[in-house]
């Protein structure tokens, strides 16, 4: 079987680049994910764009919309992935995507379509109850179904989420939606602790990373393994007013920036 | 026939239902899921609600012999249960009432929730002004602006009204908006839903609370015609008013019941809402249900006059009741539901809500010099007072002059 690339992560300071697949055009979202992956970044995320994403904040939502206005499917966000996964190199592929999409793309032919390409997927609104069909045909095809953990996850529950699992953890800092609230370094820190206690496999924080500050700050004052950025990279393409050649520089120089 | 007992200890009606959110929401619902078993045996919460129902409420709500409607259609005999009677008229105030008494069971201090024709708006904005809570209300920016009596109401009973700009700016993403807020507020904050949509247990929680309608359906029509119902007729936006009056006829399998969708212009167009009609199961708003949906799954936008039926999915419990085909659901067009507003206003002297007029649509309709001796319970849900600017637009009518 094909090696998983988020099976060999680096030890600390992971580091895990979220975008919007055709976002803000399907020929624009080629260039944004090479310059991603210029960079070689640990893992990046594609995000399938969905009409209804209700666990994503503001930012990642207006993302969702541009790439749909253009009647963005879910074959050519496959496909998209698949050409970029040539030159993938270490980087670990990770999907993130709601379930609607799945199903009516159909989960055996969505499989087929990611197998020995994408190493990880986060199904947001999969709960760990309704996820055994789904982790079975994964696991047979060496991907990994990665967990997100939230600070209202208890410890019973965190417990049983987290035997098995795979590939990393998804710790979400703030209680919030993607791309909102401020970091409890404090909180943040008990609670990746405790999942450290309980599973092997490295923790990321996700969600209201904005800054190279936060990333240091996170490296700092957690034991967390590493960081999610996602709303971030996306906002900068809503700071520069929508220039595409403007947003792709101020991508690079962010992504220089957060790899410490 | 066995009988029916939904949903499964998961939220499972059949297939449908279940609970698919965020990690973020999944202890919270556990808890409210919990919680809420809990009230379920407590005789206490049950003296409280049924005492506010009484006295705060005004039910039982009649049962009318629609007596001129029945000849005009020279058909079966008609009632309407006069949900509308309900104190903000329409029967969302039945749920409210539950949730909130729960809300404040678990402490919660805080409560937000969506709305559409304004209707659950109003009811939660009531039930927050009694019993003392913040009320924060979001609102599709298209609906505020055709249901502007009902957003001066909920501002009158204090709450705040966020509008939503997002998607087609009406209930759905009334929905994901309030969603939004509680994925980011989980501690002090109880999300009410208004419908039996959404996410294990708020389909059978709102079913449940809603089901008052149907139990108080059953012995008033006893009483009067001594004997069941031949049918049951109601509209289904998300289906709580449907729910509410069929749920305790469902083992009774000589009642034929029927549920009545919003087809906009129409079920084949795109412009509709009959989600039963034109729809295919899929995941919305964390329940696996019947949902206007494209090949990719991508949800599509409704369309409906009433703005209490445009939403493109259905609570699960409906979806479940059609695959078993105990109940036939039918599309009733914007048009059809425009004239039965109007028949009815004429000859039984009561403005229904728009939403409720597709039942009557359907009913004028298919009963026509049809069914003679049977005995219909129509539920009549809403009133029509914040549809009056909107079907007089509609109509041609220049309401200023």
């Amino acid at each position: 079987m094909q090696m998983n690339n988020l099976d060999s992560l680096p030890k600390k300071k992971i580091l895990s680049l979220f975008m919007t697949c055709g976002f803000p055009t399907l020929n624009q979202s080629k260039k944004v994910f090479n310059e991603m992956l210029s960079h070689q970044p640990d893992i990046i995320e594609f995000g399938l764009p969905f009409s209804d994403p209700m666990a994503d904040g503001p930012i990642i939502q207006e993302a969702n919309k541009l790439a749909l206005r253009s009647k963005l499917s879910t074959q050519q966000s496959l496909n998209l992935i698949k050409e970029l996964s040539k030159s993938k190199n270490n980087t670990s592929f990770v999907i993130m995507c709601y379930l609607n999409t799945v199903r009516k793309f159909g989960l055996n032919k969505f499989i087929k379509n990611i197998k020995s390409i994408v190493d990880g997927i986060i199904i947001v609104d999969l709960p760990f109850e309704e996820e055994d069909e789904i982790k079975k045909l994964l696991s047979k095809n060496n991907i990994h179904l990665i967990k997100l953990i939230s600070p209202m996850t208890d410890k019973k529950r965190s417990q049983k989420l987290l035997k098995n699992s795979k590939g990393f953890i998804y710790y979400i800092s703030a209680t919030g939606i993607t791309g909102s609230n401020k970091l409890d370094y404090k909180e943040i820190n008990k609670n990746v602790k405790s999942i450290k206690r309980m599973s092997s496999v490295p923790v990321l924080v996700g969600f209201g990373i904005k800054s190279k500050k936060d990333v240091i700050d996170i490296s700092k004052k957690t034991n967390a393994d590493g960081v999610i950025i996602g709303s971030a990279l996306i906002q900068k393409y809503f700071d520069i007013k929508m220039d595409f050649n403007k947003y792709l520089k101020s991508l690079k120089k962010f992504i220089q920036e957060v790899k410490i | 026939m066995k009988k029916y007992k939904q949903p499964s200890t998961i939220g499972r009606f059949g297939e449908f239902g279940g609970m698919y959110v965020s990690e973020t929401l999944m202890p919270l619902l556990l808890d409210l899921d919990k919680s809420y078993k809990k009230i379920q045996k407590d005789k206490k919460f049950k003296k409280e609600l049924n005492d506010l129902f009484k006295n705060y409420v005004g039910r039982p709500s009649s049962l009318h012999y629609a007596k001129n409607l029945s000849k005009y259609i020279n058909g079966p005999k008609i009632y309407f249960k006069r949900d509308e009677l309900n104190h903000t008229g329409a029967h969302k105030i039945n749920n409210c009432l539950g949730q909130i008494l729960l809300a404040k069971k678990m402490g919660k201090t805080r409560i937000i929730a969506e709305t559409g024709a304004g209707q659950h708006g109003v009811a939660t904005a009531t039930v927050c002004a009694l019993f003392g809570l913040p009320c924060y209300i979001y609102m599709g920016s298209k609906d505020i602006e055709r249901q502007k009596p009902n957003v001066f109401r909920m501002k009158l009973l204090g709450a705040t009204i966020i509008p939503v700009e997002s998607g087609s700016k009406s209930l759905k993403d009334a929905m994901n908006e309030a969603l939004r807020d509680w994925i980011k507020n989980v501690r002090d904050t109880f999300y009410i839903i208004g419908s039996t949509a959404g996410p294990h247990p708020y389909p059978k929680m709102v079913r449940d609370f809603q089901s008052v309608i149907g139990k108080e359906a059953r012995e008033q029509i006893l009483k009067v015609e001594k004997k069941l119902p031949d049918y049951l007729i109601a509209c289904v936006g998300g289906g709580s008013n449907a729910m509410g009056l069929f749920y305790p006829f469902l083992n009774d399998k000589n009642v034929k019941i029927i549920g009545v969708e919003a087809a906009g212009k129409g079920a084949k167009t795109e412009e509709t809402a009959a989600t039963m009609t034109s729809g295919t199961p899929g995941i919305l708003h964390g329940s696996y249900s019947y949902v206007l949906q494209d090949n990719d799954g991508q949800i599509k936008e409704a369309h409906s006059i009433s703005a209490g039926l445009d939403y493109p999915g259905v609570g699960p419990e409906h979806s479940y009741l059609k695959d078993i085909k105990r109940v036939k659901y039918f599309g009733i067009t914007d048009k059809e539901a425009l004239e039965a507003f109007q028949t009815c206003s004429k000859l039984e002297g009561i403005i229904p809500a728009l939403e409720p007029s597709h039942a009557l649509a359907y009913l004028i309709k298919a009963f026509k010099n049809k069914h003679k001796n049977k005995v219909v319970i129509l539920n009549l849900c809403g009133r029509g007072d914040k549809d009056l600017f909107t079907a007089a637009k509609a109509i041609g009518f220049d309401a200023d002059e």
